[in-house]
């Protein structure tokens, strides 16, 4: 069966809100153990089988980022470092200190931000399609659903439609993106990222056309701490092209970081 | 006694240091190119030298050996090497297909007319990560693997396998050995448990990366499990691995040394990644080797002290002969694994030609 992506999560996630900054924040909830914080692209949260995946072992916490969905237009994160700023405060608020963070495209940059801003209680960081770093200027996929789907997966046959936005939603989403993902180099972004010690998964579709593999050697380059994967025959969506490969490297990588290197599944055939 | 010549084929160019997998920023194919030549070369003058072996490793991802596949390099060896052995000390078995191996080792038997030495190696702890093998079960993969390679060059009959790590329906190798009924064995191992293995299943033992002291302890467990497996090894069932520099003076060999960097510490590939060496220490890779056997191995020396504990000949050709004394006495090892100074141009190459023509003479009798 192939799972979609969705804006409506499986029936384990659970809505709820945060307060910080003086913003109402909604939040969804699955799972139990170690804390994962995920943040969602450009399009919003949209929950994939990883999630579901990850939340058999792990606490799910996939925030909305103030300004998208139904949250009220953010006029107030002026830059990426207030987003992220606003994030480690409402992760805090929720009585989290240490947590493993995941993010996806946009959201990428937004969990970078957040290492940068809250090195010490971050544990991990997976990045999946991250937006970071981009060879071009273009925008964000954009058009009908047809056309999303198609610049989205690897096989756009295999998944159903994506749900429209409500009157005004994709606007203001991408006033607020435009303003806080910075120009497709930001200088002084990657020099900070030097100094980033946290461990770091940076994933890429081979198929992405969005944010193509042929980025991810500058992560590499730039993070003191990174490794990259390549997910075989997916597109930007990586998780919903591949989720059981996202959530078994994201989980290996959360648990024993740069250690993930070596195997430790047995290959018994017959004991 | 016998000389191999270890020709590691590193790459002769500058690279990232202190990581693995070593990234190939500074990669430059023409400079690979003239390694793997100079590799060819060497192995070349050192046949005609009259060295005996001429041997080849298995190594990834990183400069210090160009030649992850040794079959490929043994092969281009067959066409120049053309009366030495040619001795594979790996492959490691464990992370291959172990009937592909018995299948490439047959080839370069036939190729050779029957001049192949067959090290059956587990690889050092880095190599898991290369093909995502798990370290935990190097040992088990690697008895089943010996036993399946022995069993395809010897029987004839087509045969199933049902191993636990291993599984086929129906094999018949082609081409078989030349040597019947199969090239000689090696693995290496410097615990108890690899002595043991070695022991009870008729195999030679290569001692690599340690010292002369701590390779004779291994040896003598070896030969008394072996007496208690009822058989007795001889000279020829031990190869010992050091350094080699020869010139006509002592001043000058141990001056040549030091400019190729003989007398800086040894940086072990494994040390280079410490989130993978860890995490192979969590495993059974190491089996029974206590911590203290370990670091006894690792352990870095100087020129001096490398050359008192047996990992380095350096000298004239008399001094060389005495230092190879010491270590026929201690250890006894039939075979003697020469890694040279291979940056040395005409120095190495007279080096070489030192070994073959003033010091193997003196020791051809031991």
């Amino acid at each position: 069966m192939n799972h979609s992506t969705s804006q409506t999560p499986s029936a384990a996630f659970t809505e709820k809100q945060v307060e910080a900054d003086g913003f109402t924040i909604r939040y969804l909830e699955a799972g139990a153990g170690d804390p994962l914080v995920y943040i969602h692209g450009a399009s919003g949260v949209r929950l994939s089988k990883a999630h579901d995946i990850l939340a058999e072992s792990y606490r799910v916490i996939a925030i909305e980022v103030p300004g998208f969905g139904d949250s009220p237009a953010n006029e107030k994160s002026a830059t990426m470092a207030d987003l992220a700023a606003t994030l480690c405060t409402a992760i805090a608020n929720l009585g989290i200190d240490e947590y493993n963070l995941m993010g996806m495209s946009f959201g990428g940059k937004v969990v970078l931000s957040m290492g940068l801003h809250d090195n010490a209680n971050i544990k991990a960081l997976v990045l999946l399609a991250p937006a970071a770093i981009r060879l071009t200027d273009a925008p964000p996929p954009a058009g009908g659903p047809a056309a999303m789907k198609a610049a989205l997966h690897a096989h756009p046959d295999q998944h159903p439609d994506l749900p429209g936005y409500a009157e005004g939603v994709l606007e203001k989403q991408h006033a607020l993106v435009g303003r806080a993902m910075g120009p497709p180099r930001d200088q002084d972004f990657e020099t900070a990222l030097g100094e980033l010690d946290i461990p770091v998964l940076a994933c890429f579709g081979t198929e992405d056309k969005v944010m193509p593999p042929e980025v991810a050697h500058i992560y590499a380059e730039l993070l003191p701490n990174c490794h990259l994967m390549m997910i075989y025959d997916a597109a930007h969506a990586v998780d919903a092209d591949r989720p059981e490969a996202v959530a078994a490297v994201a989980a290996d990588f959360f648990e024993r970081h740069e250690k993930f290197l070596v195997r430790q599944q047995s290959d018994v055939i017959n004991p | 006694m016998k000389i191999s010549l270890f020709c590691n084929t590193r790459y002769m160019g500058p690279s990232v240091r202190g990581t693995w997998p070593v990234p190939a920023t500074q990669y430059e194919p023409e400079i690979a190119q003239s390694s793997m030549q100079l590799s060819l070369d060497q192995a070349k003058l050192a046949d005609a030298a009259g060295f005996d072996w001429i041997s080849v490793a298995e190594h990834h991802f990183a400069p210090f050996s160009v030649t992850p596949n040794p079959m490929v390099m043994a092969g281009a060896m067959s066409q120049v090497v053309k009366r030495a052995k040619i001795a594979l000390l790996g492959p490691n078995l464990p992370i291959l297909n172990p009937l592909r191996i018995a299948e490439e080792l047959a080839m370069l038997d036939t190729m050779t007319g029957g001049r192949i030495i067959a090290g059956l190696m587990r690889g050092t702890p880095n190599e898991y990560v290369t093909y995502n093998v798990n370290p935990n079960e190097s040992r088990d993969r690697f008895a089943e693997a010996v036993k399946l390679i022995r069993r395809a060059w010897t029987e004839k009959q087509p045969f199933g396998w049902e191993g636990r790590y291993y599984q086929y329906r129906s094999i018949s190798i082609w081409p078989r050995p030349v040597q019947q009924p199969h090239p000689p064995i090696y693995m290496s191992g410097s615990s108890e448990q690899s002595g043991k293995f070695a022991a009870d299943n008729q195999l030679g033992l290569g001692f690599a990366v340690t010292t002369l002291p701590n390779a004779t302890k291994s040896a003598n467990y070896y030969r008394d499990m072996a007496v208690k497996a009822g058989w007795e090894p001889k000279p020829d069932d031990i190869i010992y691995r050091l350094g080699m520099h020869i010139a006509d003076t002592d001043e000058e060999a141990i001056g040549d040394i030091v400019e190729a960097g003989a007398d800086k510490p040894r940086a072990g590939i494994t040390l280079m990644n410490m989130a993978v060496l860890s995490a192979v220490q969590d495993s059974k890779y190491y089996g029974k080797d206590t911590e203290k056997d370990r670091e006894a191995t690792i352990a870095t020396h100087g020129l001096e002290e490398k050359i008192e504990l047996g990992e380095l000949l350096v000298g004239s050709p008399d001094t060389v002969v005495s230092q190879i004394k010491k270590i026929h006495d201690q250890l006894g090892p039939g075979i003697l694994d020469v890694i040279c100074a291979v940056q040395l141009g005409e120095r190495t190459e007279k080096s070489l030609r030192l070994m073959g023509s003033k010091v193997m003479p003196q020791i051809k009798d031991w």
